[in-house]
């Protein structure tokens, strides 16, 4: 990839960009649940490793987090973005070249990042946890690039409409670049105290909101239609599904803060809004689900649909919890508890990953025009992750059930780390599950580039017998 | 642009304008990706409106609120009587004084936020510093061993207090009201403006 850095634009092969955003996807997942079940048995076994800083789980909670969302979904984001808005609008990418550089400097910029986090250089503010400077660098060298390519390839298509997917799409990176340049203000100008708290989780709430929930699902409605050969079931519960994640996900960023001094009546606006985004979830769930009618036995045959749809119907309970969690009556129960952190794995390692794994699977063996090299080790991949995750969610689910009684009734801490000892192994093993899977999977796209067997012109991978 | 009202639920868009966005509909090639025109289905409708309802009847303050010193201002009151002073040890004393106060409106708040006799002694001198004080006992809330001011801000009383109660409704949901309402109306004319949903493209082109 190296070599199309300074190559003339028409050497660079179609799709180049995509495939190396593709691949680094999931290099960094691998690295990030790798990290992220690292931290895991330090929790399990709280012996392990220690006496080393840089190790410690306060700095490496930070890393797994960062690699996770700017390395692997963000990245995987790029990925389908690189080549579905121009198959969308029977065009290519505006720029390959800026794609390439896009996603050389979104590897650069990550891995500085991640080194000073790691280094301990933190800004202390949950999800925005970069220093300031990485912060102007993720909007000026990662998200507005990637914009400028989306956004210049959807007014260059050769279509006359512009498809579901792409209504996402170029709105999302529009709302991620001033989600970041807005939301880390406090760092930019030094905003403190209760200023710096709500912006902190404006930021935080948005980038779930308004980049992974939109974008994942943007996914979907190209990766369901294109491989099933359905029609989108309704362009209708599109409209009400794009305005209502714009209108509804927008605005609840109080809800994260139901306990801190801020006005009670933005509390109670957000609260409503907060349980709101069940709107957009009916409609995404629903859509997609519709869509599937006639081709359900794909979703045991096909990977990228299975993945797919598994990741739409964790949509539910992820919406339900995440509608209902930040009400009053719910609030004071769970906040600060491990259920948040089950809750935060099931929207970023459930929902939208089972979205983006369909979307760089399909992606790479249509732009490599080679078919997955084993069937096998997607499957594996798949069970992997999807019993890895439920282990993951359940035993955290439970565990916050627990701190949350031990808050309210006041349980000496110590009994209450102690009762969630079981539920602490059993977040290792999920996580090490899901790592191991990830595994599988860069081997197997390593070997699908390599020795996949090659796609005709005008086929589909799935359409091809497997000839091993 | 051309907008017609003869029949809004079916669709806003003049004939001229319906045939047109057929056409595109059905020659618009998206990537070898279709989209189809069938209507919300009604169970969803029925979802988005029960969720609406939800959203303000689960979201009002009556619902994980803090206790107030009005809620254990007669617990209080109840520590010093003969047969709560009579009693062999706390757990004891502390059920008599449950007992002598159920039967008001504030049963199921006081179940909901339980206390030990160790508790009141924390908070009893405050709330009785308060009594004395003349406050307004809903003004203040019990957040762990102290006895503070609730963090509200309302209207002015005539005696110059301020009102430091949470109303069930404020300008958060009077708000909220109106946003929604400009989102579905929206919405609605958006979805409105294409072709019935008596009309479906054909994609086999």
């Amino acid at each position: 990839m190296f070599k199309y850095l300074f190559a003339k634009s028409e050497d660079i092969p179609q799709g180049a960009a995509a495939v190396y955003f593709g691949f680094s996807a999931i290099v960094w997942f691998v690295i990030g649940t790798g990290l992220g079940a690292f931290n895991a048995s330090k929790l399990a076994f709280p012996d392990f490793v220690t006496g080393l800083e840089f190790v410690s789980f306060g700095h490496m909670r930070q890393v797994h987090v960062h690699a996770v969302i700017f390395g692997w979904i963000s990245m995987a984001f790029a990925m389908a973005m690189m080549y579905m808005t121009p198959a969308l609008g029977n065009t290519k990418l505006w720029s390959e070249k800026l794609g390439i550089w896009n996603a050389f400097l979104w590897n650069v910029g990550l891995s500085l990042g991640l080194t000073l986090l790691w280094s301990g250089m933190t800004s202390g503010r949950e999800y925005s946890d970069f220093p300031w400077f990485i912060d102007l660098y993720i909007a000026t060298f990662m998200t507005i690039p990637l914009g400028i390519n989306v956004w210049m390839t959807i007014i260059h298509r050769k279509t006359q409409g512009i498809y579901t997917t792409n209504w996402f799409f170029g709105t999302a990176v529009f709302m991620v670049s001033i989600v970041f340049i807005v939301g880390n203000l406090p760092e930019f100008f030094h905003l403190t105290g209760l200023t710096e708290a709500y912006l902190t989780w404006w930021f935080a709430h948005n980038v779930l909101g308004l980049w992974i929930t939109p974008v994942a699902a943007a996914i979907a409605y190209y990766t369901i239609p294109k491989v099933s050969g359905n029609p989108l079931y309704s362009h209708r519960i599109g409209h009400l599904h794009f305005w209502s994640v714009v209108v509804f996900y927008s605005t609840p960023a109080a809800h994260h803060l139901m306990s801190a001094p801020l006005p009670e009546w933005l509390k109670s606006f957000a609260s409503v809004e907060g349980v709101l985004i069940l709107v957009p979830a009916v409609a995404f769930v629903s859509n997609i689900l519709l869509t599937m009618q006639g081709k359900w036995n794909m979703f045991v045959e096909n990977l990228e649909i299975r993945f797919t749809v598994t990741g739409c119907l964790m949509a539910i309970p992820l919406n339900m919890q995440g509608g209902f969690q930040q009400t009053r009556a719910i609030n004071w129960y769970i906040h600060g508890t491990g259920w948040i952190v089950a809750h935060a794995h099931l929207a970023l390692l459930g929902f939208s990953t089972f979205l983006e794994a369909a979307a760089v699977y399909l992606g790479l063996q249509t732009l490599l025009k080679r078919k997955l090299y084993s069937l096998t080790l997607g499957n594996l991949h798949f069970w992997f992750l999807l019993i890895g995750f439920t282990t993951y969610w359940v035993s955290m689910t439970i565990a916050g059930l627990i701190q949350g009684a031990g808050k309210i009734y006041e349980v000496p801490y110590i009994d209450v780390v102690m009762a969630e000892h079981p539920y602490m192994i059993a977040r290792w093993i999920g996580g090490s599950l899901v790592f191991t899977g990830n595994c599988f999977w860069l081997y197997n796209m390593w070997m699908t580039a390599r020795a996949g067997t090659v796609i005709p012109e005008g086929r589909m991978a799935h359409e091809l017998a497997y000839e091993r | 642009m051309s907008w017609s009202f003869d029949s809004p639920l079916r669709t806003l868009s003049d004939e001229e304008k319906v045939r047109k966005d057929e056409v595109l509909w059905e020659n618009d090639n998206l990537g070898g990706v279709h989209e189809d025109n069938n209507p919300v289905p009604a169970p969803v409708v029925w979802l988005v409106g029960l969720t609406v309802v939800t959203a303000f009847a689960i979201t009002f303050p009556l619902w994980g609120q803090r206790p107030t010193a009005a809620l254990y201002e007669p617990y209080v009151n109840s520590m010093d009587k003969p047969e709560v002073l009579a009693a062999k040890d706390d757990k004891e004393a502390m059920a008599r004084i449950v007992a002598m106060n159920k039967g008001t409106p504030n049963d199921a708040l006081l179940e909901r936020h339980p206390l030990t006799m160790d508790d009141l002694r924390i908070v009893a001198p405050q709330i009785k510093a308060l009594e004395s004080k003349g406050a307004h006992m809903h003004d203040f809330e019990v957040v762990g061993d102290k006895v503070v001011t609730a963090n509200f801000e309302g209207n002015y009383r005539a005696d110059g207090s301020r009102i430091r109660q949470q109303p069930w409704w404020d300008k958060g949901y009077t708000i909220d009201l109106f946003y929604l309402s400009y989102f579905f109306l929206s919405v609605f004319i958006m979805i409105k403006r294409l072709p019935p949903t008596s009309w479906q493209p054909k994609h086999d082109h």
